[in-house]
């Protein structure tokens, strides 16, 4: 029991990655990939398991130490804060966490000047730290998805997102004003797991790394 | 808005009892089995010739300060002092404590002291994450010696204790806090860069190292240094790959430091026990040399800490190099929480139970029992055997005694709470040693 590794992974793209991934390092977890509604898969042989989470819930089953891994993005772990480690960049989805606002507003707008603004957000905590130490004070408005929608409304002047293409951006009339960070996916460990079990996962780490770096 | 903490529905008047939070009852069961806890790790301190003290649970705030760095400044609960008009506070950490108690009140005696305690802390924490404020500490403190020797002492206790406690799979983590700070040093960056590589490194990120690394121009030497730092963790060997890319005098000297303890631990025959990490930095802010801390697999955090500070008691007036460690009771708790020997230590042996009307004859019995170490409760409760063996096996005892059953032939009869069992027992037998025993492993009356 003590010889598994368990590692996190929400759905979507990221576990698709993640499944690419380590198979390059000789760790077969295709499974995952069928559509199955299990949440919880194992490999008796390799002594691996898997749980499929939400991606806002992989830090903390890593920092609890439900599972000794989990792979999560950037925004996430910015976002909670959690104490775990995070010794890889895994590189994959790629994206920008930044703050947006009309078009219109923007061509005469200077973000120098900005005071008491307010902001609509998935990530409260991010936002507020960001304008923190900038010495703005602003009003979080945490809304759970659709973000570009608010300043259309006028529930708020501007957002603070994650953007890839800038599609979505442009769609509803919105651009980009400040970059607050560069967002990609991360392996995440538990402390006490990075010690208790310091070989197997000193094992997978050095074998991504290696392959990131010849990727 | 509704006031949703006040908040009651009209047809209900219940008085509000609710708690803070991130504070806990602890009911008969999980207080027994934190006693168990407290009374295992206080008999390794005792063992190793450490003396208790009890500190107070309050003291003047600019008095603790001086013994606390600002990370637990910040965790401290303040408030005013009506009769002085000074500040108090809750003490967040014994540690400093000890150290003014050492500095103030033990300054003529012959050092080394020797020092443990066992009790709880308050702390400040982020109310979301539900964690506890309270803290169960029980703990030692090595005060007068710089010996590496001391440093292994500490270690050799913590493995020993948890041994005592059960725990085959743990591991206890060293570094060494000069290490970093050497290299941190050597690499000439202040400031808001120094920061953010501080923070990189304690969460082993090389990319943001090295993000922080091209931002900034820091030496060649240090360049190498500071970019295995999030990678130097793992077995024994990890020294020797330190030793490869370190230059700076300062680590160098941590790690002779650190190699010392470890030869000494080999003798103590715990180096199985041991990881090394030397980009840890999670250890308070008074710590000056060897730190660790010990891990059981399957929880997150630590269940004891601890590390070399020798300029604590300086800061009350008097110089002596100093090392300790402290465990975290409440975690200990979680994850030893359904072991027999815990679970054990939540019940009682005998429940009385009294066929007559006449009671000294059941006294007696206690009395007899309690004389050889058994725990012993009368039902004085007038109720039927079926009720009061209920209640029995409910409240978690292991055996009800069923005294003046004209049926017994002048003795008692025991009724195991396990399977109900009954076994006749004459008032020699009641005498003997190894009674529970017998009774548990009896096959019953036929």
């Amino acid at each position: 029991m003590n010889n598994w590794i368990t590692i996190a992974i929400p759905k979507g793209r990221i576990l698709e990655e993640s499944v690419g991934l380590f198979g390059k390092i000789g760790i077969d977890c295709r499974e995952l990939l069928s559509d199955s509604r299990k949440l919880i898969f194992e490999n008796a042989d390799q002594r691996m398991r898997y749980m499929i989470v939400r991606a806002t819930d992989v830090p903390t089953y890593v920092e609890y130490g439900s599972a000794d891994l989990g792979i999560v993005g950037k925004d996430t772990l910015m976002e909670q804060g959690k104490d775990v480690y995070e010794p890889l960049d895994l590189k994959f989805g790629y994206c920008r966490m930044m703050v947006a606002e009309p078009a219109g507003l923007a061509s005469s707008d200077d973000p120098a000047g900005w005071s008491h603004i307010r902001i609509a957000t998935k990530y409260p905590h991010v936002a507020e730290s960001y304008f923190a130490a900038k010495g703005i004070q602003v009003e979080i408005i945490k809304l759970y998805g659709s973000i570009e929608l608010a300043p259309l409304v006028g529930l708020s002047e501007r957002i603070v997102d994650l953007v890839s293409t800038g599609e979505t951006l442009k769609q509803n009339g919105l651009v980009e004003v400040e970059t607050i960070a560069e967002i990609t996916t991360r392996l995440i460990v538990n402390r006490a797991s990075l010690k208790t079990k310091h070989r197997r996962i000193s094992e997978i780490i050095q074998g991504l790394e290696r392959v990131l770096q010849a990727s | 808005m509704v006031d949703f903490q006040n908040w009651t529905p009209m047809t209900i008047t219940k008085p509000d009892i609710s708690l803070p939070r991130g504070v806990s009852d602890f009911l008969p069961d999980a207080a027994a089995k934190i006693g168990y806890i407290e009374g295992r790790i206080r008999r390794v301190f005792e063992l190793w010739g450490f003396r208790r003290i009890i500190t107070p649970k309050l003291e003047y705030e600019d008095v603790l300060s001086i013994g606390m760095g600002e990370e637990l400044k910040g965790r401290t609960y303040r408030f005013d002092d009506r009769q002085s008009g000074r500040l108090l506070a809750f003490p967040p950490d014994i540690t400093p404590q000890v150290a003014r108690i050492v500095a103030t009140r033990l300054n003529n005696w012959p050092l080394p002291h020797r020092i443990s305690y066992s009790g709880r802390v308050l702390r400040q924490t982020e109310i979301q994450a539900g964690r506890s404020r309270e803290i169960f500490q029980s703990g030692v403190e090595l005060i007068g010696l710089d010996s590496p020797e001391a440093d292994a002492e500490m270690v050799a206790m913590a493995v020993e204790a948890l041994q005592g406690l059960g725990f085959d799979d743990f591991k206890i983590d060293m570094g060494q806090v000069e290490f970093c700070r050497g290299i941190m040093a050597a690499s000439g960056l202040q400031g808001q860069p120094l920061h953010e590589l501080q923070q990189a490194v304690s969460r082993k990120d090389s990319s943001a190292v090295a993000r922080v690394l091209s931002a900034n121009s820091v030496p060649e030497a240090s360049h190498r240094e500071i970019s295995a730092l999030p990678r130097l963790f793992g077995g024994r060997e990890v020294l020797d790959d330190a030793r490869r890319v370190v230059t700076n005098s300062r680590s160098l000297a941590a790690l002779d430091n650190l190699c010392q303890v470890l030869d000494i631990l080999e003798i103590h025959g715990v180096s199985d026990r041991l990881t090394i990490d030397l980009g840890e930095t999670r250890g308070l802010e008074y710590h000056t040399g060897i730190t660790f801390e010990g891990f059981v697999s399957g929880l997150g955090e630590p269940v004891c800490s601890g590390g070399r500070y020798d300029n604590l008691t300086a800061r009350y007036g008097f110089n002596a190099p100093a090392t300790g460690f402290t465990f975290n009771v409440l975690s200990l708790l979680q994850a030893l929480q359904h072991r027999p020997e815990l679970e054990a230590s939540t019940t009682r042996d005998f429940l009385l139970f009294n066929r007559r009307d006449d009671r000294r004859e059941v006294l007696k019995v206690a009395h007899l029992l309690r004389s050889q170490g058994y725990t012993a409760a009368r039902d004085i409760i007038r109720r039927d055997y079926d009720s009061s063996l209920e209640y029995a096996r409910r409240m978690n005892f292991r055996c009800m005694l069923v005294v003046g059953d004209d049926s017994a032939g002048g003795g008692c009869r025991a009724v195991r709470t396990r399977d109900g069992r009954t076994l006749t027992l004459t008032m020699e037998q009641l005498q003997q040693n190894g009674l529970m025993k017998f009774i548990e492993e009896s096959q019953g009356d036929e």
